[in-house]
């Protein structure tokens, strides 16, 4: 359980050691692709409390909804339209929805943990 | 939770966790402090003048630019038919006109108790006559009373008054303006005025002519009402012409 935090902590201490900046215009693309990486985590981490985790699904999903993300918004410069937004608002809403489901997940573990 | 797994979130969560740095340092670019003192900035202020005059230039040269389409847009469709349209009117005396010339008086004589002969009558023939004479010595371009005279222009008597394509010829004095080719033909009209036989003439009808020295200056009005042309057609090339 607190390996990933270690890892999280060890990816910022490692980029802002590194001191990569990229350009302005694609800090876009970055932001949404974070995005897509933290909604993959957290769907990773309800699917290992509901026990259905699968590795392949987790790995692929993670790459392949960054990707995604990242062409949506790709798409959108180019088309006049602001498609990032749409992958923003996916993103965010199954955010909440998976932050959801682990915390009532967790509160039925603590309370049936505290009722035995 | 097995370490396999462990692994896979440890090495996503780092990924995001380098992401998020990388944002994180985009994002907040280091506040700068801005330590130019006077001249530097004095000489920032000038290099950036510098380039606004520049882009000042540049958009003079492509407003120019636009000025001379627009000018040639115009010269290539309207212009040259306008141009003849001017040349033509021109010709035809409708344009008000300016140039070298001598003007004429036609007043009654004063006979000798010192009155004037109150005859306010020019005849049509004493003034074709005059024209004549005007345009054989070199007149270009003549108007009577403020009339211009054209190719059309008609001089007949109607009741008992002297008209000039309509406009009454009653009122003494009667200007005559004559404008030729330049200064030189001014002044050699002028002296053939001065000994012309016409201006004999107008003393028999109780008129005298009075000559002005030739003038630089002298403006023309231009012919006012529609030409009508009615007994005309063009003719057909090479039969009637001379092509």
């Amino acid at each position: 359980m607190w390996l990933p935090l270690m890892g999280l902590i060890i990816g910022v201490i490692i980029g802002l050691l590194t001191d990569i900046r990229i350009p302005a215009e694609y800090s876009n693309y970055l932001s949404i692709a974070i995005l897509a990486a933290l909604d993959t985590l957290f769907g990773g981490i309800r699917a290992q409390l509901q026990n259905i985790y699968d590795e392949k699904v987790f790995v692929s999903g993670f790459f392949f909804n960054i990707l995604l993300a990242a062409s949506l918004a790709f798409l959108g410069v180019h088309l006049g339209v602001d498609l990032y937004l749409a992958a923003v608002f996916a993103f965010g809403v199954r955010l909440f929805q998976n932050i959801a489901v682990i915390r009532r997940i967790l509160l039925t573990k603590w309370t049936s943990s505290g009722e035995k | 939770m097995g370490s396999q797994k462990n692994v896979y979130f440890t090495i996503t969560a780092s990924i995001i966790g380098f992401m998020v740095a990388i944002q994180f340092q985009t994002v907040s670019e280091p506040v700068v402090r801005d330590t130019r003192d006077t001249w530097e900035l004095r000489n920032d202020l000038m290099s950036e003048k510098e380039i606004e005059s520049e882009l000042l230039q540049e958009i003079q040269t492509f407003e120019d630019t636009l000025a001379k389409y627009e000018d040639e847009r115009e010269q290539s469709k309207g212009k040259l038919l306008k141009e003849t349209l001017n040349e033509l009117k021109n010709e035809a005396g409708m344009t008000d006109v300016s140039g070298p010339g001598i003007t004429l008086t036609i007043r009654p004589i004063i006979n000798e108790i010192g009155r004037e002969v109150q005859m306010a009558y020019i005849s049509p023939s004493l003034l074709q006559r005059l024209l004549n004479e005007l345009n054989m010595y070199g007149a270009k371009y003549v108007s009577i009373d403020e009339q211009r005279v054209i190719s059309t222009t008609v001089i007949r008597d109607i009741g008992t008054v002297t008209k000039i394509d309509g406009h009454s010829l009653n009122r003494l004095p009667i200007v005559i303006k004559v404008i030729t080719e330049d200064e030189e033909k001014a002044e050699r009209l002028f002296k053939r005025m001065e000994i012309s036989p016409v201006v004999e003439d107008f003393n028999m009808d109780s008129l005298k002519v009075e000559l002005s020295n030739p003038e630089e200056n002298i403006t023309i009005p231009g012919y006012k009402d529609p030409i009508r042309i009615r007994y005309m057609e063009p003719a057909d090339n090479g039969v009637g012409g001379d092509g």
